[in-house]
């Protein structure tokens, strides 16, 4: 007794999403290991999908002409008659939704493995118990623990599990058709499920990532010190494929190879910044949007850093409008730069809804093109990790990327020679010298810190 | 350069129904089904008038009745929208198991832009690809159509480059569903040339792009009905049956 997902296939390596153009079987349909349930159709290319297993075609999910991303269940195969009713019973009405939740925003090139996220302020209790769970990876197809009960979770949640050690039988899925989500394995092992999902440079979550790593240790090496802190996406001993956005990370940073790219770094007190948050938060303003109101403002008076080289080399192309990428990693691997269009010239409030509605669609795959691909400017923040400095690979097609570090309390000395403690980040601007000099970068973080360090408040304007 | 293994070359030298040579491409694609290790094989022919829809595609790009259509129209197991095959443009249908050439679905639809691009340069032609547009495209027309499908990875279908047949069958149409988008023909820019002129360099171009080495086929790999079924049927148009000819040495 199983159930057999149908995903949507990968039938290429550029390829995101498929359209469902047919089911070839309907629900109750008896199914032969090899024959075609359906055809998706990608581009100009059609393909028969195949079932790997007999039984029948219980429920279809994502019906003829809906478009599905690639790895989603679309379809589940059971192996009696009998179950047919049970999985139909149990399937929403509703395509599933995806399940991966987004990562902390990574800085897309250079580390990609974003440290301990789920680490932070773990709670030592609840971690006790979880360690001594029998670690049943009930996510292997081939197991025989999952071939006798009959669990539906995510990819990412499977891989979860066998991580921390959490029993998937043992769950209730909080997800579509009960579905065990990654949420819910993160809840069941202890681990806080409120992480920080996107990079917010702010105070508060740097103190807290400081405060939580302490603890962390400390639960670690009580308890829970088996289970591996830091994203992985493959088991030791291992070795996985990438999938369609490592891919194409990797394209991109390869094309970045041929770019002449140089970095200058600047120390920026936040102090002014960080009361502003503190005062804007409770309306919806993020630390993001703040950020890339500040660096969009900032191009706007320096156009040669929002330039690109154009795609033969031969001419500097100076966009028509100041739109600021800012990296995210994506959970199950990959990272994509979703676009705050018009930046300078959208207010903050604005900023901060666009940016939580990309970020959202982002972690379902449901960006179009130009919402990921128009940036003029990237920004990439690992400030939440308490990194205090970091240098960023250049997207191509882009003049400059700016790398933007935790803001800590500092010792620093006054003008007037007098010991203080400010509130201090580091940012550093990596630059296509082909387009941008030492003086352009110089001078727009020159500007840029001035901007957040004496008149943030103009900002809200 | 990687070596060449060989696939049999079908070149038809007339006219073949489409229902004929879809038939042909379903032996063809069962054969390597059935042994994914058996010989690729490659139909090079043109059609008597006639359209054909993708699984997918919607019949509100047909400028006529779908029950009543001007000439005989297919839905066949291919991806895209609908298209016009006549006299005068040359059809490639390559059955491929792709497994051997990448197993991407994407990079073979390029890789058989490819084809017709470096064709083209050939003839001192720039020829393009258009972003999001698959096919061949030169000075904004489009010149050569592609669609294919798969099963387990064997390609059927393929490409259809307009060479200097009439053009009128497509005005009843919306080419692959481009409003707006021109077809176009070779014969506009070079007004001398035919479809028998490029077979071999064709041919040629895909042999190169595919490290394939075109062979004729031997007794066991005929097919059957070929070329004996050629008779022109009520709706076929075409006079004279088919020959295969023997192919060129790429």
């Amino acid at each position: 007794m199983a159930t057999h997902e149908i995903f949507m296939p990968a039938l290429s390596s550029t390829m995101t999403e498929g359209k469902i153009v047919e089911w070839l079987k309907k629900p109750g349909d008896k199914v032969e290991r090899g024959e075609s349930v359906l055809v998706v159709e990608s581009d100009k290319a059609d393909m028969d999908v195949e079932s790997f297993n007999e039984g029948y075609l219980a429920v279809v999910l994502m019906p003829a002409g809906g478009t599905a991303p690639v790895g989603e269940t679309i379809g589940l195969i059971v192996e009696t008659e009998a179950e047919i009713a049970v999985a139909a019973a149990k399937a929403p009405t509703a395509p599933v939704a995806p399940a991966a939740a987004p990562a902390p925003a990574a800085p897309a090139p250079v580390a990609p493995a974003p440290v301990a996220a789920t680490a932070v302020a773990v709670p030592p209790a609840p971690v006790a118990p979880v360690a001594s769970a029998p670690v049943i990876a009930a996510a292997a197809p081939r197991s025989p623990a999952a071939a006798a009960g009959r669990v539906i979770a995510s990819p990412r949640a499977k891989k979860l599990a066998s991580q921390l050690g959490v029993a998937l039988e043992a769950l209730r899925g909080s997800g579509p058709n009960g579905r065990i989500q990654a949420e819910d394995v993160e809840k069941a092992a202890g681990q806080p499920v409120s992480i920080p999902r996107i990079a917010e440079g702010s105070a508060a979550a740097v103190l807290a990532s400081a405060n939580g790593a302490a603890s962390a240790n400390g639960a670690a090496t009580g308890a829970a010190a088996s289970a591996p802190i830091g994203q992985s996406f493959g088991a030791p001993g291992e070795t996985v494929a990438l999938n369609t956005l490592q891919q194409a990370v990797v394209r991109n940073m390869n094309a970045s190879l041929t770019v002449p790219s140089f970095h200058v770094g600047y120390t920026i007190t936040t102090d002014k910044l960080d009361a502003l948050y503190k005062q804007l938060k409770g309306k919806g303003v993020t630390m993001t949007a703040l950020l890339a109101k500040a660096v969009a403002v900032t191009l706007a008076r320096h156009p040669q850093v929002n330039a690109a080289t154009s795609a033969d080399g031969s001419a500097m192309a100076y966009p028509a409008a100041v739109n600021v990428a800012v990296a995210v990693a994506m959970e199950d691997g990959g990272l994509i730069t979703p676009v705050l269009a018009d930046a300078d010239r959208t207010d903050l409030y604005s900023l901060s809804r666009t940016w939580a509605d990309l970020v959202s669609r982002a972690r379902s795959k449901q960006l179009k093109p130009d919402e990921y691909s128009t940036g003029t400017f990237t920004l990439s923040n690992l400030g939440m990790f308490g990194v205090d400095r970091f240098d960023a690979i250049l997207p191509p097609g882009t003049g400059a990327i700016l790398a933007v570090a935790a803001s800590r309390p500092c010792v620093v000395a006054t003008k007037e020679g007098a010991i203080t403690v400010k509130r201090q980040m580091q940012v550093n601007l990596t630059a296509d010298h082909r387009v941008i000099y030492g003086t352009h970068a110089a001078a727009f973080l020159k500007d840029l810190a001035e901007l957040i360090e004496t008149n943030p408040e103009s900002l809200v304007l | 350069m990687p070596p060449r293994t060989s696939a049999i070359l079908f070149e038809a030298a007339a006219p073949v129904p489409f229902a004929l040579a879809w038939n042909w491409q379903r032996q063809l694609q069962a054969r390597l089904l059935a042994d994914p290790d058996a010989p690729e094989a490659l139909l090079l022919l043109q059609h008597p008038p006639c359209y054909t829809l993708g699984r997918g595609a919607s019949t509100d790009h047909l400028g006529f009745d779908a029950a009543n259509p001007p000439f005989p129209l297919f839905r066949i197991d291919r991806g895209g929208e609908v298209t016009h095959h006549a006299p005068g443009q040359l059809v490639l249908y390559p059955v491929l198991n792709l497994q051997r050439h990448g197993a991407d679905l994407h990079l073979y639809l390029r890789q058989l832009e490819g084809v017709v691009i470096d064709l083209l340069a050939g003839l001192g032609l720039a020829a393009e690809r258009q972003p999001g547009l698959t096919g061949v495209w030169l000075e904004g027309r489009k010149l050569a159509a592609i669609g294919v499908g798969a099963r387990r990875w064997i390609s059927q279908h393929g490409l259809a480059l307009n060479v200097n047949g009439s053009l009128e069958g497509f005005e009843a149409i919306v080419p692959c569903g481009l409003s707006g988008r021109a077809v176009g023909r070779l014969s506009d820019w070079l007004p001398a040339i035919t479809p028998e002129q490029l077979q071999a360099p064709l041919l040629a171009a895909f042999a190169r792009r595919f490290a394939l080495e075109l062979r004729p086929a031997t007794a066991v790999e005929s097919l059957p009905d070929w070329p004996r079924n050629l008779d022109p049927g009520p709706d076929g148009g075409n006079a004279c049956p088919a020959f295969p000819r023997q192919p060129t040495p790429p």
